[in-house]
C-alpha cells in the first residue's frame, strides 16, 4: 500500500489547487514544498485573475491577500520617444466580485496554501523533490533530499514549476527549447501609497495595470508597470534567445525602460527594494508537455500553462484551475482504484471542458504573433507615427488626410500593405 | 494563540519519577525582520520566523549529548501557539518532547523562571541545559544565565566548541573578547550556551516529519507575563555581525582600512577653528552636503580665512 493517496509537488497555486480538491474529496494528500513555506521563492509581481477562485474558496474576495485591486488597464505602445496609450478604467472591477488584482505571491501562496491544509492535506515545507520512484514505466512516488525521505502515493501530481523536472524526468516534454521561453525580469520599487495614488489617479485599494508593446528595442517581448499598495512592479519579459543575442543584461534593459520618457515620472523617486528574474513558459500551447502518465499529472507552469497572449497575460488563473482540474481527477482516480494514464484521463477532459485548454487552444498563435518583428517594432513604430502625424500642427501646411499619413509611415517604417494585411487576418483569426 | 489545555498540566505533587533528560531551550523568534532603514522600526513577519541559527545549534548539541548520556532530549520553548509548528520539527528531528510553555512578551528572568517551573512539574531532571547564545530578534543573551541562576547549575555561555571528556564532564571553548579563547573543563549539570556555528541541526526524516503532529507538543500555561519593554535611545537594529579583521601594521593603517577613509573621492580633511567658527563650518559643509538648508543666514560659501587643513591628519569625516 502506499504512503498516501496524493503527492503534490510544489506549493504554488497549481499545487495548492490540486491539494485542496483532492483532499477535499477525502483522499490523503501531501504537499511538499522546496521554500520554508509556500511563494517563499516565488516573483511573479502581477495580477491575480480571481474569478477561478469562486468554487474553490467562496467569497475568496473577503480573505485573499491583495495589494490593489485592479481598476484601471492600459496597453501602451512606444518607440524610443513616443507612447501610445489606450487607457480603461472601470469601478466594477473594484468591487465584489471584483476581476484581478495585484498581491505578493509570498501572500498569496501562503494562503492559498493554508486552504489545502484547513481541507486536510498535509503541507511539508523545506522538502526538495529529487526525483521520482518508479515501478516499472509506473510512478509511484517521490524521493526527497531528507533523510528517509522515500514517499509513496497512487498519484504524483508535478506543480514543480516552470522547468519541471518531474516531467522531463517522466519523458513528458518535446518542446523544451530555449526558442519557448522567456525571460521575465522585475524592479519592485518603494514609493508612498499617496504619490501612487496621484500618479496613476487612483483611490483606496484601487490599482493599475499596464501592458507594454515596443518596451525593449531589439528584443522581443512586453513590458509591464503594475501598482501595489506603496510600491510598484516595473520590469519586461524578454525572448531568451533574442536577449542572449542581444548581449545585454536584463537589468540593462529594465533601466532603459525606466529611462523611457513615458515611465521615468511613473518611477522617479523610488527606492528599487527587489530586483528578480525567472523563466516563463512562453510559447504555450504548442510547447505543453504530455500532461498524463501512469501515476502521473503535470499542471500549472510545469505544464506550460501560461497565457502570453499580446493583450491577456495570464498564468496563475490557468494554474489554479488545471491544479484544481488534476486534484478532482486524481481523487476520482483512487476512488476507482485506476491510477494509469487511462484511470487519469479524466484530467484532460476536465481541462478540455474548461477555459484551461480552451483559452490555450483557440489562442494558440498569439505568442508566435505578438513576438514577430512586425508586431514589436515596426506596427508599434507605425501606430505611433500616425498619431503623432495626426496631431502635429503644423499650419500653414493644411492638415494631411489619414490616408496618406498612414501611407508614409508604413513606407517609413517598412510596413508592407500585403504584411500587414496578412498580420491582420492573422490576429483576426488568433483573437476573434 | 491557543488555550493552554488543562489537560497536559502536571500537579507539582506528583509521585512520578524524574526523567533525567538533555533539555534543549529554544526561543520561536523573527530570523529575517525587514528594518526600516530611516525610523529602525521592525516588521516581523511570521512566516519568515523560526528558530535562531544558534537555538537549532543548540538543539543539534543536545542530541549529541543525549547519545553521549544515553538519555533523551526535551525541548523547551515560552511563546505562543504560533511556535508549535517549528516544536513540531524539533519532534520530527529526534526530540523526544516538546514542551511549550504558554505566554508571550516575558523578560528574561521571567522566561528563565518559567522553564525552571516547567522543567520541575514535568519532572523532568535535566543532566545539562543547552541555549542559543542570544535570538536573532534582538536578544540579550541573558535567559541561560538567569536559567543556571534558577537551576542552581553552573553555567559556561557563549560557547564556540563543545565536546564530552567523559559521561558527566565537558569540554568547551568560550569566546572572549580582543579575539581570545577560553577553555573549560564543566562537570556537569551544567546550562550552556552556543554560537550557532557550533553544530548544523541535522534534517528531520520525512517519515518522522509526516507522523509528527502539533497535538504531540506538551503545552504548560504561563499565565499572564507584563513585561515592560525599556525605552531605546536608539532605534533597534539587527546585531552587526563580524567582519574579516582590517589588514594594516600599524593601528592606524587598520583604523583607516576599516572605515574606507582613504578611498572616498573627496580628500577627507581636518579643520582647527575657534569653537563658533568650527560650528559654523560643518553647517556649511553640510549644506555643501545637502544635508541643512544652504539659505539660513550666516551662511558662508568661502572658507574660513583661519583655517588650517592638516592633508597628513587621518579624516575627520562628516
Amino acid at each position: 500500500m502506499p504512503d498516501v493517496d496524493v503527492i503534490v509537488v510544489g506549493a504554488g497555486p497549481a499545487g495548492a489547487a490540486a491539494a485542496l480538491e483532492a483532499a477535499r474529496a477525502g483522499r490523503s494528500v501531501v504537499l511538499i514544498e522546496r521554500g520554508p513555506f509556500p511563494g517563499s521563492k516565488n516573483m511573479y509581481g502581477g495580477v491575480v485573475y480571481g474569478r477561478i477562485l469562486d468554487d474553490l474558496v467562496p467569497q475568496w474576495w473577503e480573505q485573499m491577500p491583495i495589494q490593489r485591486w485592479v481598476t484601471r488597464r492600459q496597453t501602451m505602445i512606444l518607440t524610443d520617444d513616443q507612447a501610445l496609450t489606450v487607457d480603461y478604467r472601470t469601478e466594477n472591477w473594484g468591487r465584489p466580485p471584483y476581476n484581478g488584482a495585484t498581491t505578493f505571491r509570498p501572500d498569496f501562496d501562503a494562503w492559498f496554501a493554508e486552504r489545502a491544509v484547513d481541507a486536510g492535506a498535509n503541507l511539508i515545507n523545506s522538502t526538495t523533490v529529487t526525483g521520482l520512484l518508479r515501478d516499472g514505466n509506473r510512478v509511484v512516488g517521490v524521493r526527497t533530499d531528507r533523510p528517509d525521505g522515500d514517499l509513496t502515493a497512487h498519484v504524483v501530481i508535478a506543480c514543480d514549476g516552470v522547468n519541471s523536472f518531474l516531467a522531463k524526468e517522466a519523458g513528458l516534454y518535446h518542446h523544451d527549447g530555449a526558442e519557448n521561453y522567456t525571460l521575465g525580469v522585475k524592479e519592485t520599487i518603494a514609493l508612498p501609497r499617496d504619490v501612487i495614488d496621484e500618479r496613476f489617479n487612483v483611490r483606496g485599494d484601487h490599482g493599475v495595470d499596464i501592458e507594454m508593446l515596443g518596451a525593449s528595442p531589439d528584443v522581443p517581448g512586453g513590458g509591464f508597470l503594475y501598482t501595489n499598495a506603496e510600491s510598484l512592479a516595473v520590469g519586461l519579459v524578454l525572448s531568451l534567445p533574442a536577449l542572449a543575442a542581444s548581449g545585454l543584461r536584463p537589468e540593462e534593459r529594465i533601466a532603459q525602460l525606466k529611462a523611457h520618457p513615458a515611465i521615468a515620472p511613473l518611477v522617479e523617486g523610488g527606492e528599487v527594494k527587489e530586483y528578480s528574474a525567472h523563466v516563463i513558459p512562453e510559447a504555450g500551447f504548442d510547447m505543453m508537455p504530455e500532461l498524463i502518465a501512469d501515476g502521473l499529472l503535470v499542471a500549472g507552469d510545469a505544464a506550460a500553462m501560461c497565457l502570453a497572449a499580446g493583450i491577456w497575460l495570464e498564468g496563475v488563473n490557468f494554474a489554479i484551475g488545471s491544479g484544481a482540474a488534476a486534484g478532482r481527477a486524481a481523487a476520482v482516480a483512487v476512488r476507482h482504484g485506476d491510477t494509469s494514464a487511462t484511470g487519469l484521463e479524466g484530467y484532460r477532459a476536465r481541462l478540455e471542458s474548461s477555459f484551461v485548454l480552451a483559452d490555450h487552444r483557440k489562442l494558440r498563435d498569439a505568442p508566435h504573433l505578438v513576438m514577430s518583428d512586425l508586431a514589436q517594432q515596426r506596427l508599434p513604430a507605425l501606430a505611433c507615427g500616425v498619431v503623432e502625424q495626426l496631431f502635429t500642427v503644423g499650419n500653414p501646411v493644411p492638415k494631411p488626410g489619414l490616408r496618406r499619413i498612414v501611407r508614409g509611415e508604413m513606407k517609413r517604417n517598412g510596413v508592407k500593405l500585403r504584411d500587414a494585411a496578412a498580420q491582420g487576418w492573422r490576429a483576426l483569426r488568433t483573437f476573434g | 494563540m491557543s488555550a493552554p489545555d488543562p489537560s497536559t498540566t502536571v500537579d507539582p505533587s506528583t509521585t512520578v519519577r524524574p526523567t533525567r533528560a538533555v533539555v534543549a531551550c529554544v526561543k520561536f523568534t523573527t530570523i529575517l525582520p525587514e528594518v526600516d532603514p530611516l525610523d529602525g522600526g521592525v516588521d516581523p513577519d511570521v512566516r519568515r520566523a523560526g528558530l535562531s541559527e544558534s537555538d537549532l545549534a543548540a538543539v543539534e548539541v543536545a542530541l549529541r549529548l543525549g547519545v553521549d548520556h544515553g538519555v533523551p532530549v526535551v525541548a523547551v520553548s515560552v511563546g505562543g501557539a504560533d511556535a508549535d509548528p517549528s516544536l513540531v520539527e524539533l519532534l520530527a528531528t529526534g526530540v523526544a518532547r516538546a514542551v511549550r510553555v504558554d505566554t508571550e512578551g516575558a523578560p528574561s528572568a521571567t522566561v528563565a523562571g518559567l522553564i525552571a517551573s516547567a522543567l520541575h512539574d514535568r519532572r523532568i531532571d535535566a543532566v545539562a541545559v543547552v541555549c542559543g547564545d542570544y535570538s536573532s530578534d534582538g536578544g540579550s543573551g541573558s535567559v541561560p544565565a538567569f536559567l543556571a541562576h534558577e537551576l542552581g547549575m553552573a553555567q559556561a555561555l557563549g560557547l564556540i566548541e563543545i565536546e564530552v571528556e567523559v559521561p558527566g564532564s565537558l569540554r568547551v571553548v568560550r569566546r572572549l573578547d580582543g579575539a581570545r579563547r577560553e577553555v573549560v573543563s564543566l562537570q556537569l549539570p551544567a546550562v550552556v550556551s552556543v554560537e550557532g556555528g557550533v553544530a548544523d541541526l541535522r534534517r528531520a526524516p520525512l517519515a518522522a516529519l509526516l507522523a509528527a503532529r502539533p497535538g504531540d507538543i506538551e503545552v504548560v500555561p504561563g499565565g499572564s507575563t507584563v513585561h515592560l519593554e525599556p525605552a531605546r535611545q536608539r532605534p533597534w537594529r539587527p546585531r552587526s555581525r563580524v567582519v574579516p579583521a582590517p589588514q594594516g601594521e600599524h593601528a592606524l593603517d587598520r583604523i583607516v582600512a576599516l572605515t574606507g577613509a582613504l578611498v572616498e573621492r573627496t580628500p577627507p580633511r581636518t579643520i582647527e577653528l575657534p569653537p563658533a567658527e568650527a560650528a559654523q563650518a560643518i553647517l556649511d559643509q553640510l549644506a555643501v552636503w545637502g544635508y541643512v538648508d544652504d539659505e539660513r543666514p550666516g551662511t558662508t560659501d568661502a572658507p574660513t580665512p583661519d583655517a588650517v587643513e592638516r592633508s597628513d591628519t587621518p579624516p575627520l569625516l562628516g
